[in-house]
């Protein structure tokens, strides 16, 4: 009994309060972010020169220079960048003392673009080039390679493998701390 | 006082989401490359050597070998990109074209001796034995083993032309060959 009247106090103030307030409008505020991402869609790419010196015994470019792949992916800020490493072909056979005239490694310049902005790296410094600022894209990133060269020497007999490295950073592109 | 409290509610959420991630991500191109073991002479400074005549002509020796210095033949930027190498030389004596019978006291063979330098340490060199009749005219030498990939200005070396027992030379052309070969040294 005592429990019934103390709710009908309460419906009393109800009914008392509302005359005393106009019209409101409730507010629900929604949130939300997007983080700056980059991604690649594709699997990583394999270029397989075979062999890589002429009759003479020595670098024959054409094996390498021109050879490009695609690599596909996206970055959805506007401050997202791309940089490049190209890694040696090196001789992953020999071991031992390089004799004079000869040489265990092969250098190159490789260059990827997405969005229309080239980075590029020469292999033989070591590691990434500049990185340029791609933005928002989405698409192709080709990768593709240009002058060769072993110095000029004979190369040694062997397998060789390298590498190119394709960084999309994302960085990020408001607000950060 | 209730308003200013949701106000900050919502500056509390929005910068988690905002910063909390930046995700790099990364690929490669894989480069793949070989190149094959090979050797290659470098083409002789000479393909042919002209003796001349190889007989004296007068004094106490006349008709028989005349005295012959050392020959040579460079053959430039020679290699093998690859270890564990060999060169082997091949010679046949100078015979006489006329392959007709000997008679006593006379040949158609002149003998010599061939050495390649500059490759191992242990260089080739043979000595041809043929005999006056002109039989048994070759003879093959193998040097040692170059342990590295090498490239080297190679040198031929012909000398000691000698005529089996000192023999009269008969009479005609003369002609021999030395066959150099440049690649891997066989093992046993």
């Amino acid at each position: 009994m005592k429990k019934t009247l103390l709710l009908a106090s309460a419906v009393a103030l109800a009914g008392f309060a509302a005359p005393a307030m106009a019209q409101s409008t409730g507010t629900v505020s929604i949130d939300g972010s997007v983080a700056d991402r980059c991604l690649f869609t594709t699997d990583s790419q394999t270029i397989s020169a075979g062999e890589l010196a002429g009759t003479d015994g020595k670098l024959d470019t054409s094996k390498l220079d021109g050879q490009n792949r695609t690599l596909v992916g996206w970055c959805n800020g506007t401050a997202a960048t791309m940089s490049v490493e190209a890694q040696p072909l090196l001789n992953v056979d020999f071991t031992g003392t390089l004799p004079s005239g000869f040489n265990d490694r092969v250098d190159y310049t490789a260059t990827a673009t997405a969005n229309s902005l080239d980075a590029t790296d020469d292999s033989t410094v070591a590691g990434a080039g500049t990185a340029v600022n791609v933005g928002v894209f989405s698409g192709d990133v080709k990768v593709a390679l240009s002058g060769s060269t072993a110095g000029g020497n004979l190369l040694v007999a062997g397998g060789y493998q390298g590498q190119v490295l394709v960084t999309l950073t994302p960085n990020v592109s408001f607000g950060a701390p | 006082m209730k308003r200013c409290f949701i106000s900050l509610a919502a500056l509390a959420m929005v910068p988690g989401v905002a910063y909390a991630q930046s995700d790099t991500d990364q690929q490669s191109v894989t480069l793949q490359g070989n190149v094959a073991s090979l050797c290659v002479l470098g083409a002789p400074s000479q393909s042919s050597i002209d003796l001349g005549q190889l007989v004296a002509t007068s004094g106490t020796r006349v008709g028989r070998i005349a005295a012959i210095g050392d020959q040579h033949v460079t053959l430039p930027g020679s290699f093998c990109n690859f270890a564990g190498t060999a060169l082997t030389v091949s010679s046949d004596a100078m015979l006489a074209a006329d392959s007709s019978a000997v008679q006593p006291g006379f040949a158609r063979a002149v003998n010599y001796t061939s050495s390649v330098d500059n490759w191992a340490s242990t260089p080739p060199t043979v000595t041809t034995a043929a005999t006056a009749g002109g039989g048994t005219p070759n003879a093959t030498g193998t040097g040692g083993v170059e342990p590295l990939p090498k490239v080297a200005d190679l040198d031929l070396s012909l000398s000691s032309f000698t005529v089996p027992s000192d023999a009269l030379l008969v009479a005609g052309d003369y002609a021999g060959s030395v066959t150099i070969t440049l690649g891997p040294a066989v093992s046993d």
